[in-house]
């Protein structure tokens, strides 16, 4: 049962009160997922560390081509924010399209990162754009691909007893990239998606053809699944429907979804994603050839 | 005609300002001196025997004050829903659940409760009680629970494991109707789990007084037959027993016609055993698990026409899947059929239906109540007649469908419809004539238009026992006490019985009070249900309502020395006919010595006071019944890619007989489309292997957001029905029984197959799409 | 187990209350205040019932931890008009038959509120994403939009 409710003011005051209660205290920021695994009795702790009045951790900002979220930014920040529309625009997509706007208000990106679920949709979005996660450990800060976080299900590389993730490095999208966000779900609110497809692509000076792309899926593993068959196919390819079309087939080679009573079978899923990849595909490369 | 002043407007909801400012009291809102929270302890396995059950430590946990089990609460048999107070005389109610039992039956069966100073501390002391259990074969599928190895889930006269009687509705000579057909279609309908899923999840607050009294607030949709089964439940009189709303229900749709799931019986117990209030607040997921659904099941349909259109025969078949207690099964199968059989003139029918109990979530009422079942079968196959003959299907329907005064089935007559203009009106607002010239070759995305049509029923006779009672008072001051025994769900009750009073007696609606829903001060009423409060409680009111009034025009008529029918009563002013209202000034009791022309209700009332007389009228009928009638046609959009289907509109016409407040009409027609919609494409319960339901929470079961409806167009038509209030008829369920028809068809029109499984979700299309490729 | 002092407006008024950390905003506000205007459908965030205004963003009650409220400003249901003065959200929803059984009604005008107070001319999109997150299952969301709708137009003149 909780028996303290701490507001930390800066990362080290948290580290500290994190250290002294050995294991026994949660980091909540906006708490929709720590508070719903409490209730239902997944997870027990004495004391919550409150990091979301941490000022610095509030803010968006850019440097040096990247845009820094700090790790109280709540998905409808990210959602509203010019800075995100303008420099990642499949995250701000994303992050409006989780659980509902009463959740988004509250909701942290780095809470979608942590929580490690597989279909997170701030997530998803965030290794597709080869986001990384700054970690403060008390003595150093490090960075880690977002993609290269996840465990198991439900298992993030982040220690939580000793481990805080300050803020989330983003790429700004450069000339001639193109990126899209889609989303199948079964209902537009309040749903879990049944498959999250991200795409960022980068087109060559003439737009005719493909530099690189990253392919992102998910949920058809433990965390978001990178199509690297697709990916390989399409760098230096031209940016065609059918080399598109062949994309999506060679992409989904390594996912592996489980059979959901909830959100669709194996077969469905495996059926339809290469679908949804070439959708993504398409669309980022419309949105690259804009510039 | 006369000119109506309050029925027929629009006028603002009387509960609309405690509602929108939060003032509004719901049963989950009380509190209580002295008040204990209850926590019930349910069942993990499908079918099982209690062989032990200890709660001696529970009992032992600080805070906890009692726990009940099948061991100290009273072994009567009931059945929660009010089926039981009003099963009608030729039939015995089916009475198959106690308030804890020694076996359970479904995984969320209820073993045991515990009240205790805080929900922390009884949830705290639910772990503590210790259950063995002797684990039993179970059923899930209502088929295979009537073959013979299947577990007996209760004892049944009338064959393995169906309650009540097995209905048979026959009337003509079927095989003679196939013989001369020219075309006929036959198929299997699957119908899945719908829950109601209201926002106000089952609750009660029971306080049993020293001297043995109880009273109940609670959520339930029927106060005065809640207090029957409790009193039966507990051994005790009726007089007894209060059952209230407090005043508010946070909606209803059927599942608590009747007690609201066990939270009632549960709460008293508790009660009973600690001396003081006690209140059950169902969370969401018990409100998943453990209340009643609709009835899942099968439905088979052959239908048979001439080339020229005219139908000859048909059969319809009903086995619904029950679940572990009877709750409605016996009616659910009757209604199916009758609805069913009510919508065509067919010159032979028959039907053949009954539930089969099994280990699952008990079903019960819900909204349409089997006919949203029978319909999506039946407006399939008349569409595919219409495609085997080249026929429009609004042209075959209208060929088919009953008109006024057509025999059929049912023990009242067809009294109006207006369904032809339904359809006519749905189509024209979708734009039908754009079937068939939507889609494009070769694109991922087909669109279609679709109908279905239907009717329904103004209350519950003859499928159960449906009367009213309902008296006035005239204060002293000329303003007015209506009582009636029916609670407002939400439906709108507590605004247009006052309209029907006011407009009858002929005062204005702002001097109409009314209590309701409450067992201590009002008349018997079977309560809120059977899309019949508007009829059958309207006509006991409009009768009580005319009883006031006779009894005024005859006192006035005495003081204006002038014959009552000559007399004109509007706008609360009693006046000899032909008099201008501006002649009518000044008054004053004292002054009614002199010859007068007039008086207002308020003088009126004092006067008699001051003579030893009050105004009571009063009015108890038994309701006929008249046939509502509804045409939805849809518009959707077919992913052929992910299989997705999107509604795009559906244009809903109901013909109402009279709406008496149009905006209430409306609003009742659009809730009931959305959620038709959520059965058609993403609303369902499916269980695991061992029988626990998996779609158990807001998140899980798939009913629309805001974000997910479509475009809703309600359309009121009005065919002054002879005998309903001011033409009044039902409307309540009738919102979404033609929908998922409309839906169906829509999407055989955009991709040319036809679904016979519910709800449509992109698996389920896919695979069929891959198939026809 | 320590109870910890919470202060925060609530409705205009400074409130001081000493709550348990594991204690949701939501039971602090009906169970402890006695506002039962917030409505519990569901406990765990999916169904808007319990929706309140905190800091200017709609959030639902049942999943923020009361201790989280502490010097923020939280607006409920009672707090936005009385029956003296209605705000016009409160107006639009009677006028419009916006209201059935009433239960998503003052988490469902919160949402709403939430809305106008940061975009005083919403569209139907926008509209519709505000109140996405408040399930309703009497209107259909019909009247619901069209009582929004017709409340900012009142707010604009």
């Amino acid at each position: 049962m909780f028996q303290a409710y701490y507001m930390p003011q800066t990362v080290q005051e948290a580290m500290d009160i994190l250290s002294g209660h050995k294991g026994q205290a949660a980091i909540i920021a906006g708490g929709t997922d720590l508070v719903l695994d409490i209730h239902e009795g997944k997870k027990n702790f004495s004391a919550f560390v409150d990091i979301s009045r941490i000022p610095n951790l509030r803010s968006i900002e850019e440097e040096d081509g990247f845009l820094r979220l700090g790790a109280a930014v709540t998905h409808a920040q990210a959602n509203r924010s010019a800075l995100v529309q303008a420099a990642a625009p499949i995250l701000a997509e994303a992050c409006g399209k989780v659980g509902s706007l009463q959740i988004r208000n509250v909701a942290t990106l780095v809470g979608n990162v942590v929580n490690a679920q597989p279909a997170a949709d701030a997530a998803v979005a965030l290794a597709a754009l080869a986001a990384k996660a700054v970690i403060d450990d008390g003595t150093t800060c490090r960075e880690v691909l977002v993609e290269d976080l996840y465990a198991e299900v439900g298992m993030c590389k982040v220690n939580p007893t000793k481990e805080i993730v300050t803020s989330l490095l983003v790429p700004v999208q450069k000339k001639r990239q193109g990126s899209a966000f889609v989303r199948l779900d079964q209902r537009k609110a309040l749903a879990l998606p049944m498959l999250n497809v991200a795409a960022v692509v980068q087109l060559d000076e003439s737009g005719e053809r493909f530099e690189w792309a990253r392919i992102i899926m998910a949920p058809v593993g433990p965390g978001p699944v990178r199509g690297f068959e697709g990916e390989n196919l399409l760098a230096g390819a031209a940016a065609s429907r059918e080399t598109i079309m062949q994309a999506a087939k060679a992409a989904v080679k390594h996912a592996n979804p489980r059979s959901s009573a909830l959100r669709g079978s194996r077969e469905y899923r495996l059926g339809v994603l290469p679908v949804l990849v070439k959708r993504a595909l398409e669309a980022a490369v419309i949105h690259a050839q804009k510039d | 005609m006369q000119t109506l002043n309050i029925v027929g407007k629009s006028v603002r909801r009387a509960d609309a300002l405690e509602k929108a400012t939060g003032a509004a009291m719901f049963s989950t809102d009380l509190n209580m001196p002295g008040m204990l929270y209850a926590k019930t302890l349910r069942s993990p396995h499908a079918h099982a025997r209690i062989t032990n059950i200890d709660t001696a430590e529970a009992e032992k946990l600080p805070g906890v004050k009692a726990v009940a089990t099948w061991k100290n609460t009273p072994r009567i048999l009931f059945n929660t829903s009010a089926t039981m107070t009003f099963t009608v005389p030729n039939q015995e109610p089916v009475l198959d659940q106690y308030i804890f039992d020694n076996v359970v039956r479904y995984v969320g069966d209820e073993v045991a409760a515990v009240a205790a100073v805080s929900e922390r501390v009884a949830e705290e002391a639910l772990k503590l009680i210790k259950v063995e259990y002797e684990i039993l074969p179970a059923v899930f599928d209502p088929l295979e629970a009537m073959e013979e190895g299947a577990p007996d889930i209760h004892p049944c006269p009338a064959g393995k494991n169906i309650p009540g009687e097995i209905i048979k509705i026959p009337m003509g000579d079927v095989e003679k109707g196939f013989a001369e057909s020219d075309v006929i279609y036959e198929s299997r309908f699957t119908l899945p789990i719908q829950k109601q899923a209201q926002m106000e999840t089952q609750a009660a607050v029971a306080q049993v007084s020293p001297d043995g009294n109880i009273t109940v607030w609670s959520t339930t949709q029927t106060p005065h037959p809640s207090r029957m089964i409790l009193a039966t439940a507990f051994g005790v009189s009726q007089s007894k027993v209060r059952v209230l709303n407090p005043p508010y229900v946070g909606g209803g749709f059927g599942v608590r016609i009747g007690l609201s799931a066990k939270a009632e019986p549960i709460a008293v117990a508790l009660s009973k055993l600690t001396g003081k209030p006690v209140k059950v607040v169902y969370s969401r997921e018990e409100d998943f698990i453990a209340s009643d659904t609709r009835h899942a099941g099968y439905v088979w349909v052959k239908l048979g026409a001439k080339k020229d259109g005219a139908f000859q025969a048909m059969e319809l078949k009903g086995i619904l899947n029950g679940g572990a207690y009877c709750s409605f099964s016996c009616e659910t199968p009757g209604v199916l059929g009758a609805m069913g059989l009510g919508v065509y003139r067919i010159p032979n029918v028959s039907y053949y239906g009954h539930s089969v109990y099994t280990n699952i979530t008990p079903a019960g009422a819900m909204r349409g109540f089997g006919n949203p079942q029978a319909m999506f079968a039946i407006e399939q196959a008349v569409d595919d007649i219409a495609a085997q003959l080249g026929m429009d299907p609004i042209e075959l329907r209208n060929q088919n469908i009953m008109r006024v005064g057509d025999p059929w089935i049912l023990p009242y007559p067809c009294s109006s419809t207006g369904l032809e203009e339904c359809m006519h009106k749905a189509a024209e607002e979708v734009g039908w004539q754009r079937r068939g010239s939507m889609n494009e070759t070769g694109s991922s995305i087909l669109r279609g238009i679709g109908i279905g049509v239907g009717t329904h029923v103004s209350n519950a006779w003859p499928f159960c026992v449906d009367y009213d009672n309902a008296y006035i008072t005239v204060h002293q001051d000329g303003s007015v006490m209506l009582a009636t025994g029916v609670p407002d769900i939400g439906t709108g009750t507590t605004t247009t019985l006052p309209q029907l009073a006011a407009e009858t007696i002929g005062i204005p609606l702002d001097q109409v009070a009314i209590t309701f829903g409450d067992t201590l001060t009002t008349p018997f009423d079977i309560g809120s249900h059977a899309s019949r409060t508007l009829y059958a409680a309207g006509t006991a009111v409009v009768a009580a309502a005319n009883d006031v009034r006779r009894q005024i025009l005859e006192y006035a008529g005495d003081l204006l020395k002038t014959a009552p029918d000559h007399l004109e009563f509007a706008n609360g002013l009693i006046k000899k006919r032909g008099l201008r209202d501006s002649e009518c000034v000044g008054s004053g009791v004292c002054q009614l010595n002199e010859a007068q022309n007039f008086i207002t209700m308020k003088d009126l009332a004092y006067h008699a006071h001051l003579r030893n007389k009050q105004f009571i009228g009063v009015g108890r009928i038994t309701p006929p019944n008249a046939p509502p009638w509804h045409a939805h046609v849809a518009e959707v959009e077919v992913d052929t890619e992910t299989g997705m289907v999107t509604v795009v509109k559906v244009a809903a016409a109901h013909d109402v007989g009279k709406a008496i407040n149009p905006m209430i009409v409306e609003g009742q027609i659009e809730g009931g489309v959305l959620m038709g919609v959520g059965y058609s494409i993403s609303e369902e319960i499916k269980r695991d292997a061992k029988g626990k339901p998996l779609h158990v929470s807001m998140h899980k079961y798939l009913l629309p957001t805001a974000a997910d409806a479509p475009e809703i167009k309600a359309i009121i038509v009005e065919t002054h029905d002879p005998t309903g209030p001011f033409g009044a008829k039902g409307v309540g369920e009738c919102g979404m029984v033609p929908t998922p028809a409309a839906i169906a068809n829509a999407v055989y029109d955009a991709t040319g197959i036809r679904f016979t499984e519910l709800p449509l979700t992109p698996e389920r299309v896919l695979k069929k799409l891959q198939e026809k490729k | 187990m320590d109870l910890m002092k919470l202060s925060f407006m609530l409705n205009g008024e400074a409130t001081e209350i000493m709550v348990d950390p594991s204690d949701m905003l939501v039971d602090i506000l009906r169970e402890r205040l006695l506002l039962t205007g917030t409505k519990k459908g569901c406990g765990k965030g999916e169904c808007g019932a319990c929706t309140v205004i905190m800091d200017g963003a709609a959030v639902n009650s049942c999943m923020i931890p009361a201790m989280k409220a502490m010097g923020t400003t939280v607006q409920t249901i009672e707090g936005i008009g009385n029956p003296n003065q209605l705000h016009p959200l409160q107006e639009s929803f009677m006028d419009e038959g916006a209201i059935q059984c009433g239960f998503c009604t003052p988490g469902m005008i919160m949402s709403a509120k939430a809305l106008l107070d940061s975009t005083p001319h919403p569209d139907g999109a926008q509209i519709k994403e505000a109140i996405a997150g408040n399930i309703c299952r009497c209107t259909g969301y019909v009247k619901i939009e069209k009582a929004i709708l017709s409340a900012s137009e009142k707010l604009k003149g």
